[in-house]
């Protein structure tokens, strides 16, 4: 049995990425189980999403803490989230990315690849430039990585399964099949992981009471497109501050915006609300 | 000591009005009724301090409960059957907020076809809601066991709703001699309500929240343990109460001359009266028969089943309502406590009483000789071997 | 710095969890900053019950009580009634419920509290469908908007019936205040808060709270999509106070309703006779509401 976990954000696909392997490696003749984590799911705050694969019925319904294959769709999720906790030795990780693979942090002996699915999805026009539906890119990459599915299914399930635009989607999953690139576990760089996001809480109140800030939670990771101020045209005319739907701006000594990019998700808005339009949404990389 | 002729359902009242509740909510369902009517005089009168909420439904009566209770105020409702059901939802919410609500239920039928007579369906089909429940057998363990059940409900070590049920018009709509004790004597048993785990306007707390499958099973554990503890307090709180007004209803289930029984009935409400009438007769004609009082159902006193159990010979448990694919509900409830005892005696569940058929003195007798004779122990419907007395 | 026009304090925190560009959670920022620190908020289940983020943090600098997605009119009943029986002053009480907890599953609730003049303000915050469920059409819902339960296929195209009036439905209780508002335009959102916290009695706000996943537009143009609304006359803003009507935004010419429409692919596969027809009907709206303004037809209590 292979165990494949699934990284990205809520609205880029990864879900259905894991719903649409296992379709393919039915397709295959193999007995798949895929099901997302069943939390709540808002657009671009992190997701997870399991796959089994097995030549035989699956005796497990648990989520999977040790997988074989970690899945990224995001590559800001390296930063924020412990992507490869459980992480299998001769495992491999798989992230959407415009690097190297060896340029990718992971445990010893995992193998790591990586493609860019997000040039692979805007290049046939799948999803947008600030949430690009990358999940049939990394897919294809991800058959021709573990061969847990071949890409003939793989296509086949695309085009049963996929509700929009299943040809170009057909075409993003060879094009991600063709452009992966892996190499081995021997070498890489370490970076520790990222401390859990998980809130400490008190020792239980009296019934369930909640008294801690959310500002100890920080929404970063939820951005692909970052703001700039460009302060020498600001006004100070506070509309940024007015209409952030995050509270994630505040105004230095003198009264110019600053933002709290712990705390922005990159929703445009104040770029697009800025009279003298000093705001850019900047491309994460 | 004041002693007045009072229905059941007054008997709430003048208990709600002597626990001074600052919040009271209610709707109008027969048998219930008489309740919050004899409330919303006492404050037209000025007899009772207290905001009173006049509300378009049960479920929004329970909800206005529950968010006052949430700011700290004392707080009582009422209701009975479908009112009852259409709280479901809620009284969840009651005990998942630890909100300590006191509830009267009159116990009625359950439609269809429409019955407005006892029947203990409503409540027991509430049971696996967190709420404390007690079955009361006269009007002044009515009355008493409201003034106990606010000593309970905002306890710090409990801080859970509780329902006080009497039977609809057994008790309900049946006047008889009731001790009212002083105001300035239940003053000193029950003083204020002290707040814990309240909002408070200017402090940011989030009281309900959501939680993940990491912190939700904490709070379902916190609130188990909470209701584990009633029985021991329940002995002291009685024994406050006794100490004030020399009465105490027995704790979670009384008994009667079950020393040495060769059969015992289990017995809720007023069919307890009758039942003991029928054993003092049957103990004086030679047979070793007793009674216990299931007083208490939630939590289920186990200990003191298991106590009986190594005391008779049969059990026979006699349930006004019936779980559908199963027994008796308080026949299931005790076996299972029965069955990690050390003394399991044979045990029979009898239906009797249901959609408001009397519980007569001769079917109680044949329940006895039922249990006496030891037939194959199984579910009798003894309704079904009357004669239908009903008139009207 | 340039003089703020709305109140500087934060009773929201960040980090909470709304989607990016979210309406909802920046009407919760503007009613608070307008409402103050002594608020009380009752929350059914709805987006705002998972943005206040889970055990044990809060999103909120005030008091916050959930409740069962129907009950929160009965739930602010409930509140004011303690703070009577227990001498809190000053103390705001607020249901913050979505558009399928009022004018659907809540609506008892909510007109039981009007009935019986609950000293509360209600807010409904209208996304137009049930949206933390993932996009289900509510009786808010517009006509012809798509939804994931009026799907558009060639029987169906979004959904069929028109959206339900929930201020008319208010206002037949003869409420204290009642008003519509958009955070589009947060000045005059923040005067009708203000206005109607020093008022007595039951208050409501009808608050129009776009939503870019469910409404399918870019996080970018919430703000700008809300402008649209009210100056294409879909929601247009006004208030009710002593059974007088008063329009708080004209802006002369509406724009065309097309303008709004176009800019949300819940509403891509209108035909330019849908498009027509709902046109049709905002005017025939915009003008009725011209009339009950000039005539003052609506009583209070």
């Amino acid at each position: 049995m292979i165990e494949i976990r699934f990284h990205g954000r809520g609205g880029q696909g990864g879900v259905v990425a894991s719903e649409l392997l296992a379709q393919a490696a039915f397709l295959d003749g193999k007995i798949p189980q895929s099901f997302p984590f069943f939390g709540v799911e808002r657009r671009g705050a992190p997701v997870t999403a399991y796959s089994r694969i097995d030549d035989r019925p699956i005796a497990l319904r648990t989520s999977i803490t040790a997988p074989h294959v970690v899945v990224v769709l995001d590559p800001g999720l390296l930063a924020t989230e412990r992507v490869t906790d459980g992480l299998k030795p001769g495992g491999l990780l798989l992230v959407n990315t415009t690097h190297a693979p060896e340029t990718l942090a992971a445990p010893g002996g995992v193998r790591r690849a990586a493609v860019d699915a997000t040039h692979i999805a805007l290049a046939h026009g799948l999803g947008t430039a600030m949430l690009p539906i990358v999940n049939t890119a990394v897919l294809g990459a991800l058959a021709r990585a573990t061969e847990v599915v071949s890409l003939e299914a793989l296509s086949r399930a695309v085009e049963q399964f996929v509700p929009a635009r299943p040809e170009e989607n057909r075409l993003a999953a060879r094009d991600g099949y063709l452009g992966v690139r892996t190499v081995d576990g021997t070498a890489g760089p370490s970076v520790p992981l990222p401390t859990s996001p998980r809130v400490a809480g008190p020792s239980l109140p009296e019934g369930p009471m909640a008294s801690l800030s959310s500002e100890r939670i920080h929404t970063a990771a939820w951005r692909t497109f970052t703001p700039v101020i460009h302060l020498d045209r600001c006004t100070k005319c506070n509309f940024c501050w007015k209409f952030c739907p995050d509270d994630a701006i505040e105004f230095d000594a003198v009264g110019f915006p600053k933002l709290r990019l712990e705390y922005c998700k990159g929703c445009g808005i104040c770029a697009a609300e800025c009279p003298p339009k000093t705001i850019e949404m900047v491309a994460e990389v | 000591m004041t002693m007045k002729v009072l229905s059941g359902n007054y008997a709430q009242s003048y208990a709600a009005q002597l626990a001074r509740v600052q919040v009271i909510s209610a709707y109008p369902i027969t048998p219930q009724t008489s309740i919050v009517e004899k409330i919303a005089d006492f404050v037209a009168s000025g007899d009772l301090n207290a905001q009173y909420v006049k509300v378009e439904s049960e479920h929004s009566a329970l909800q206005v409960c529950i968010s006052a209770a949430a700011l700290g105020a004392r707080t009582y409702t009422a209701t009975s059957s479908q009112g009852l059901l259409l709280m479901h939802e809620l009284l969840h919410w009651a005990s998942g907020v630890r909100a300590p609500i006191v509830m009267g239920v009159v116990n009625r039928a359950v439609a269809p076809p429409w019955n407005i007579g006892a029947d203990h369906a409503d409540t027991m089909s509430q049971r696996d809601t967190g709420w404390i429940q007690f079955y009361a057998e006269s009007n002044q363990e009515v009355l008493d066991t409201v003034l106990e059940a606010f000593r309970l409900a905002e306890h710090p070590d409990i801080r859970l709703p509780v329902m006080v049920t009497e039977d609809a018009f057994y008790l309900s709509h049946t006047v008889e001699p009731v001790d009212v004790p002083e105001a300035t004597l239940v003053d000193r048993f029950l003083p204020p309500r002290e707040p814990h785990a309240i909002l408070v306007p200017g402090e940011a707390t989030r009281l309900g929240s959501f939680t993940g499958p990491d912190h939700y099973v904490d709070f379902r554990k916190q609130l188990a343990d909470a209701i584990e503890r009633v029985p021991k307090l329940l002995g002291k709180i009685e024994e406050e109460y006794r100490a004030l007004t020399g009465r105490s209803h027995g704790g979670a289930l009384p008994t009667y001359r079950v020393d040495g029984a060769d059969a015992v009935l289990v017995t809720m409400g007023t069919a307890t009266t009758t039942a003991r009438g029928v054993v003092d007769e049957m103990r004086a004609a030679g047979h070793k028969v007793g009674l216990a009082k299931l007083r208490l159902f939630r939590p289920f006193p186990d200990d003191e089943i298991r106590r009986l159990a190594t005391q008779v010979g049969r059990i026979g448990v006699v349930d006004r309502s019936y779980t559908f694919g199963r027994m008796g509900p308080a026949a299931t409830e005790v076996s299972a406590a029965l069955y990690s005892g050390g003394a399991r005696p044979p045990l029979s569940s009898f239906l009797a009483g249901i959609g408001g058929r009397d519980i007569t003195p001769h079917e109680v007798r044949r329940m006895y000789e039922t249990l006496l004779e030891g037939r194959t122990p199984t579910t009798h419907w003894e309704d079904l071997e009357e004669e239908v007395t009903v008139h009207g | 710095m340039a003089k703020l026009t709305i109140p500087a304090q934060e009773l929201m925190y960040p980090g909470h969890a709304a989607c990016p560009g979210c309406g909802p959670a920046l009407a919760m920022r503007l009613l608070l900053k307008g409402l103050g620190p002594r608020t009380l908020v009752s929350i059914p289940a709805c987006c705002w019950t998972v943005i206040a983020t889970p055990y044990p943090t809060t999103a909120l600098r005030v008091g916050v009580l959930d409740n069962a997605i129907e009950a929160t009119g009965a739930s602010i009943s409930g509140m004011r009634a303690a703070a009577d029986a227990l001498g809190l002053k000053d103390v705001n009480i607020v249901g913050f419920a979505g558009d399928g907890g009022t004018a659907d599953i809540g609506l008892q609730a909510l007109s039981g509290m009007l009935e019986r003049r609950t000293n509360a303000i209600y807010v409904m915050y209208d996304n137009e469908a049930y949206m933390n469920t993932g996009i289900q059409r509510s009786g808010a819902t517009p006509w012809g908007a798509w939804t994931t339960t009026t799907p558009v296929s060639p029987s169906l195209r979004g959904k069929p019936e028109p959206k339900k009036d929930i201020m008319g439905i208010v206002l037949a209780h003869r409420p204290t205040y009642a008003a519509t508002l958009n955070p589009s335009f947060p000045e005059d959102f923040d005067r009708k808060v203000e206005h109607a916290r020093d008022l007595t009695g039951p208050r409501f706000f009808h608050v129009f709270t776009p939503c870019p996943p469910g409404w399918r537009f870019d996080s970018a143009e919430t703000i700008a999509l809300g402008r649209l609304a009210t100056d294409s006359g879909v929601f247009p803003l006004y208030e009710v106070e002593e059974g007088r009507l008063r329009i708080t935004r004209k802006t002369g010419q509406l724009k065309p309703v097309s303008d709004y429409l176009s800019a949300q692919g819940r509403f891509r596969h209108l035909t330019p006779d849908d498009v027509a027809r709902i046109q049709a009907q905002v005017t025939e709206d915009w003008e009725r509401l011209l009339r009950r303004e000039r005539e003052e037809i609506v009583r209070s209590h």
